[in-house]
């Protein structure tokens, strides 16, 4: 009964997990792109969802379609404006770049909000289900579907829209997309919209379920990073399947060795896996 | 367009560019040197470094609230009276980014650079502990609102004073009132963040209860950034305790709280430390607050007729209230005093002399409306007993010391 | 390393020696940040500069060596001891590890190497008796010096020795065969092994040195502050400050990480007693100027006095 239980915590949490990751690995495997303000940008979307609901009764599943658009405008324009400009430089630089431009966020937040732990309390609130002697609540699986269905989104857009199928192209290979006449450029503010719009709501779903803090950017940020690496990269099924096996590792693991350890297990996974299997466990196979 | 603008800018920057060595000096001295600010003769400079950015910010909104009020009353009342002179005070706040070495930077820059006669402590036990280095080092009287753990007095410093009891005096005033009120209660889960404090009690908290006889059926601890606790929670479940004992911060609480709910854990008594003595965790916890047990060193409850500034109890709560709209708590009572505390210690030693201030402290025998002050050899007070409360109907009700209690421990966390 | 920039570096250190003669406590302690900086991001750009490697396990060798040289120095170890060994030792790990995580490539490093901190951070978390787990590790102070400014001087030319000691090291590497191999690996590395660079061997070699000298920096660091916790030593702001000072200065060269530490020092403490709120945010507003406006960094002026001397036409750093 323990073991099913963990499980089902395991699944549920991998499913979150997906949702914040499927935004980030899209921008690092199409533009090559660390986005170190990922997280920052799902606190702020949380930050949003909390807003529209205290203040203004607006519940989380109707922020999600204003959210999506304004992080989608709000990413385009960065990608836009800052990052084309040194789109081609070595590695370090996108990365020293979007790690300077989260600290201006994470400030920006805290002189907002302050660092105070906010929470998006539902009123009624969710109950939790029974089901089959587990106990699921309700709150984490409505985020979990909803989760599930913006990755489903994304990866229809990316699919059988023009503008995806060209983001497509140009992961596969630039410079032949180049050659076919495609607008990189314009490509990569697109993806990089595409992913602060994952981000945002990916953060109203979060906030459902998590206190709200820009100290809690760096948190989601490092589980972003370890399903992208287990799941590889700019793929939306690789997030969902790299999402799903760390949640239920960490649920797992945590009853195996500790609680105490989980943040040791992700991390080593991620080393085990960058070292066997660095694109992950889908790889080139993850491309749709 | 475009292009053009991003020219005009390299162009400009780079017409700067031969002034870039000159700059570094400059910056560098500067930095290194700093503007020597003019020592006013009518004020007395206390330093307070707070962990304004990173994980410990909502501390330092609480800390600074505390020292403000005080600063604030004493100015209206003229300031301190330092042997018939009233002397205003003024605070000298540096943020050390929750960061101890920081903090120990922050203390010294206070000290060298800022020229602060007396200091508060960093938050915490960790940075406090290491900050006391450089106060005792420079001998500047240091009074710590918000380190309990002993260890942080163990060095043998003269200049330390701590304002939090030992962390055994908030665990064992839980334990027997637990022992006695539920006699049924035989079995104690125990979660823990991996961090100074919240560790530190969670290791009394097992000592004192295996103490008075009851069994620790599951002892865990976890990570910091934890975002979640369904694993823990389902093992803590299968072991079926009486009594669930969780530390940690107040979003890490919350969140461990909600996920009870989510699995359907319920127990006789939660304790939760110290979040539930916080309103944002209230506030935060919903219906889900309801019942849960907690201890900490001070209460507004508590009813105390000190001879310092703020007076009574009461009237602290009431001043605070009227300020910032908003019930105190621990926390930001132990800021206030701390304030106080140097206060009395001054107007009685007459100077702002560092070593009368510090023997006036060490001597120190008073009420305030934080309680009955007397600092043991270490420099740890030794005169609180911490209450005890439990959260009812939304609001904190003292259940312990029987002298101020305001009703019985309920028993049941659903 | 052309001359002129050996003349520049040790007028730079020359200088800094003389800080003890004019400033008190407090100036010391900013010289010594200054030294250790310095010692940080030039032993990065042994892998990250001229092997071309985006290494982010600076805060994992620093973590460990104020745990492991801290964890001597409690047990009664000498300063002098604890420093020795833990560099020795730190070095043949990562030499060891390296020739693992070497084998990834960008990003795929860069996270690695990160990671690498993180789970050490966690293990020494979870090492209680050892390390005293999430309640800090004590130092006890030493008692051969008992004042405030001796004990600053003390720290601060230990530190500015080290510095030195580091920069004899690099500056031995860049003219020896390692740096050229490194430098032939950085531009392209199958085409280095073509030639006949061990290539495997020369990474991990670079890899160990921009180990040993930081951990060595961490255990003088430990004995200093006399306090040490995990999220402190392992913070990831460790790995991420050396590669900014190393960009400011100029990627690739010697002299700019000195003087890119430098530079970055003086603005981070600027920027820290003048602005009480703003202050991560204007400095992540520098990290973005610095790497739109001046990508190649201090060393890049083209048409200055100073430029002229340190790089060619192209921006290559002369180095």
């Amino acid at each position: 009964m323990l073991a099913l239980q963990v499980l089902t915590n395991g699944l549920v949490l991998g499913c979150l997990y997906a949702c914040i990751a499927a935004g980030f690995s899209l921008v690092w495997g199409v533009l090559n792109v660390i986005n170190i303000m990922h997280g920052g940008f799902i606190v702020a979307g949380s930050y949003v969802a909390w807003l529209s609901y205290s203040r203004m009764g607006i519940d989380p599943w109707f922020t999600l379609f204003f959210v999506a658009p304004l992080f989608f405008g709000i990413g385009y324009l960065i990608q836009r404006g800052i990052l084309n400009r040194v789109i081609a430089a070595p590695v370090l630089v996108t990365l020293t770049l979007t790690f300077g431009m989260d600290l201006i966020l994470n400030n920006g937040m805290l002189i907002a909000f302050s660092a105070d732990y906010r929470k998006l309390l539902l009123s009624p609130p969710l109950e939790t289900l029974l089901l089959a002697g587990i106990v699921v609540p309700v709150d984490r699986l409505l985020a979990m579907v909803l989760a599930l269905s913006l990755t489903l989104a994304l990866y229809l857009i990316l699919r059988h829209s023009r503008v995806g199928r060209a983001i497509i192209a140009v992961r596969m290979d630039r410079d032949a997309s180049l050659l076919m006449g495609v607008d990189i450029k314009k490509i990569y503010s697109v993806a990089f919209g595409f992913g602060a719009a994952m981000a945002g709501c990916a953060g109203v779903l979060l906030a459902l379920i998590f206190p709200i803090s820009p100290l809690s950017a760096g948190a989601y940020l490092g589980k972003a990073f370890v399903v992208c690496v287990l799941g590889g990269l700019g793929s939306v099924p690789g997030a969902i399947l790299g999402g799903l096996f760390l949640g239920v590792t960490e649920s797992v693991g945590a009853v195996v060795f500790g609680p105490e350890h989980s943040v040791t297990l992700s991390f080593s996974l991620l080393i085990v896996f960058l070292i066997l299997r660095p694109q992950g466990i889908l790889g080139k196979k993850g491309y749709e | 367009m475009k292009t053009f603008t991003m020219d005009l800018l390299r162009s400009t920057v780079g017409r700067f560019r031969r002034a870039v060595p000159l700059l570094l000096t400059t910056v560098v001295a500067a930095s290194v040197f700093g503007i020597q600010p003019v020592h006013a003769q009518e004020t007395i400079k206390f330093g307070a470094p707070l962990p304004i950015t990173g994980p410990l910010a909502p501390e330092a909104l609480k800390q600074k609230q505390g020292y403000d009020l005080w600063a604030n009353q004493v100015n209206l009342a003229g300031g301190i009276n330092v042997a018939g002179k009233k002397m205003k005070v003024e605070i000298v706040y540096i943020d050390y980014q929750s960061n101890t070495p920081r903090a120990i930077q922050a203390t010294e820059r206070l000290i060298t650079q800022d020229n602060v006669q007396f200091v508060f402590a960093p938050f915490g036990s960790g940075a406090a502990k290491a900050a006391s280095t450089v106060a005792e080092r420079y001998g500047v009287p240091m009074i710590a609102a918000t380190a309990s753990s002993s260890q942080v007095y163990d060095q043998g410093y003269k200049f330390l004073f701590g304002t939090f009891t030992p962390n055994e005096t908030l665990t064992n005033p839980l334990a027997t009132i637990i022992r006695q009120r539920a006699p049924d209660v035989k079995r104690v889960a125990i979660l823990a963040r991996n961090d100074l404090f919240p560790l530190a009690i969670a290791q009394e908290m097992e000592k004192s209860a295996k103490d008075r006889g009851l069994e620790v059926v599951y002892f865990e601890k976890f990570a910091i950034n934890t975002l979640d606790h369904s694993s823990a929670l389902a093992q803590i479940k299968a072991a079926n305790p009486q009594w669930i004992f969780a530390t940690g911060y107040t979003n890490d609480l919350v969140l461990m709280r909600k996920q009870m709910t989510d699995q359907r854990i319920e127990a006789p008594v939660v304790t939760m430390i110290a979040a539930p003595a916080y309103q944002e965790f209230i506030d935060a916890a919903g219906k889900g607050a309801e019942n849960i047990s907690s201890a900490a060193w001070w209460h507004p409850a508590v009813r105390y007729k000190g001879i310092d500034i703020f007076g009574t109890t009461e009237s602290y709560v009431k001043l605070f209230k009227d300020t910032y709209k908003a019930d105190p708590d621990y926390a930001h009572a132990s800021a206030s005093v701390s304030g106080a505390l140097f206060q009395i210690a001054i107007e009685k030693s007459g100077s702002i002399d560092r070593q009368k201030v510090r023997d006036e402290l060490a001597k120190m025998d008073v009420i305030t409306f934080w309680g009955p002050v007397k600092f043991g050899p270490t420099g740890q007070i030794t005169s609180l007993e911490p209450p005890v409360f439990q959260i009812q109907n939304a609001k904190p009700i003292v259940v312990h010391p029987a002298a101020i209690k305001q009703g019985d421990l309920k028993i049941g966390v659903k | 390393m052309s001359r002129k920039s050996l003349w520049i570096i040790v007028a730079l250190l020359g200088l800094l020696s003389l800080l003890p003669l004019v400033g008190g406590a407090y100036a010391l302690r900013i010289g010594t940040f200054a030294s250790m900086y310095a010692i940080l991001a030039v032993s990065w750009n042994v892998i990250g500069g001229m092997a071309g490697y985006p290494s982010f396990a600076t805060a994992a060798f620093f973590g460990l060596g104020a745990y492991a040289g801290g964890i001597m120095l409690a047990g009664g170890a000498s300063l002098a001891v604890a420093t020795v060994a833990t560099g020795l030792m730190t070095f043949v790990a990562a030499f060891i590890f390296g020739v693992i995580l070497l084998r990834l490539k960008g990003h795929y490093f860069a996270i690695g190497s990160l990671a690498v901190a993180e789970v050490l951070r966690e293990l020494t978390n979870a090492a209680t008796e050892l390390t005293g787990g999430g309640m800090g590790l004590n130092i006890p102070m030493s008692s051969v010096v008992k004042s405030v400014v001796g004990e600053a001087q003390f720290f601060f030319y230990i530190m500015w020795a080290l510095l030195i000691v580091t920069l004899i090291v690099v500056i031995g590497i860049e003219r020896s065969k390692l740096g050229f191999g490194l430098r032939c690996i950085c531009q392209n590395e199958s085409a280095a092994d073509m030639i006949g660079v061990n290539s495997t061997l020369y990474k991990s070699l670079a890899f160990g040195f921009s180990g040993v000298f930081v951990a060595m920096a961490g255990v003088i660091y430990a004995g200093w502050v006399h306090y040490i916790e995990p999220p402190d030593v392992y913070d990831i702001l460790y790995s991420v400050k050396p590669i900014v000072m190393a960009l400011l200065g100029g990627l690739g060269s010697t002299l700019g990480a000195v003087m890119g530490a430098f530079l970055f020092l003086a603005i981070e403490e600027f920027v820290w007693r003048n602005l009480l709120d703003l202050h991560t945010g204007v400095l992540g507003l520098l990290i973005v100027v610095l790497l739109l406006f001046l990508p190649k960094g201090l060393v890049s002026f083209g048409s200055s006095w100073l430029g002229k001397r340190l790089v060619w036409r192209n921006g290559v750093p002369r180095d």
